[in-house]
């Protein structure tokens, strides 16, 4: 791990990535102040998801600091995976939704 | 194989010989659980999603389900458990037992102030009304319209991180024992540290796609 070696406190990427993740948290609470359109809220969201899910993969999990092949099985695995499965899924919940509706 | 072909394959991105992943065989195994135990929560996000989009009635208002603020609070005892968590992981490589310790024992406390906040919750829609099955007919969540599938996906959904957190928080306990015993290496830290981020990292999905969207 290269984090202990290159820093001089090993311990500040935690409370750096811990205050990043409050901070990015808050503004995801925040946004359904700002009565954005649906669609923006909705891109805000889950990009923000994505960046909370990377840092912690990344900084606390030390994924960033291991051999690419396994951030790649891990992070692209599980994304490919889950974004196929979402898009049989969406694709049969509006069929099913359209037969509810007949 | 030659040592420095050796050494060249294990420093390749592609590489890794013997050892795919150049690291030992726990954190390799530890990791494909992971992915596999991400795929589940996968399946049950995208069956939550299916629930939704199909669904005729229309969803409730989060805001006015949940206490946003109090799960807020949960979400923030999980990030800064995990916080600590990786400070122990640390302290335990850099051989600095009393921190790993201590950091330990901290993210114990902030796992049970986790579950503790998560058995309120549940107890809490509960007494509102909520089951399994959907909105108890005259209960107030009833009468808020909240549909079938609505309560079905908070408790599968909440039910099976609580479950992972619940795992977690017992392995914790065991390698705070074990550390504290000096009976586990660094390295045993550091695999109840990967499962602990892991049910952070599961709760940040559910935390957006479940109670914000």
């Amino acid at each position: 791990m290269s984090d202990t070696q290159a820093g001089t406190n090993p311990y500040r990427i935690y409370w750096v990535t811990w205050a990043i993740l409050l901070a990015i948290t808050v503004a995801m609470l925040a946004a359904e102040e700002f009565h954005m359109p649906r669609w923006f809220l909705l891109v805000f969201l889950v990009v923000f998801m994505m960046v909370k899910a990377t840092m912690i993969a990344g900084n606390f999990m030390h994924l960033r600091y291991e051999k690419r092949n396994l951030a790649v099985m891990v992070g692209l695995g599980i994304l490919a995976t889950s974004l196929i499965l979402y898009g049989f899924v969406s694709r049969e919940s509006v069929h099913v939704l359209q037969q509810t509706i007949r | 194989m030659h040592d420095g072909g050796h050494a060249a394959v294990m420093e390749a991105h592609w590489g890794g010989g013997a050892a795919p992943f150049g690291a030992s065989w726990q954190k390799t195994m530890m990791w494909i659980f992971i992915v596999t135990d991400a795929l589940l929560f996968s399946g049950l996000l995208c069956g939550y999603a299916f629930l939704r989009q199909a669904s005729t009635q229309p969803w409730p208002k989060q805001s006015e389900v949940f206490s946003i603020p109090f799960i807020a609070l949960m979400t923030f005892i999980l990030i800064t458990s995990s916080m600590t968590m990786g400070s122990a992981v640390t302290a335990a490589r850099l051989g600095d037992h009393k921190k790993a310790r201590t950091m330990l024992a901290i993210t114990i406390v902030g796992g049970l102030c986790f579950l503790g906040c998560q058995a309120y919750e549940w107890s809490h829609l509960i007494h509102e009304g909520a089951r399994l099955t959907g909105a108890l007919p005259g209960s107030a969540l009833a009468a808020e319209g909240v549909p079938p599938v609505f309560t079905q996906a908070f408790f599968v959904l909440t039910g099976f991180h609580g479950s992972h957190v619940l795992s977690g928080l017992i392995i914790l306990i065991v390698t705070f024992v074990r550390w504290s015993m000096r009976k586990t290496p660094s390295q045993g830290v550091e695999m109840a540290g990967l499962y602990w981020h892991f049910v952070d990292l599961v709760w940040v999905f559910i935390f957006t796609l479940f109670y914000l969207l």
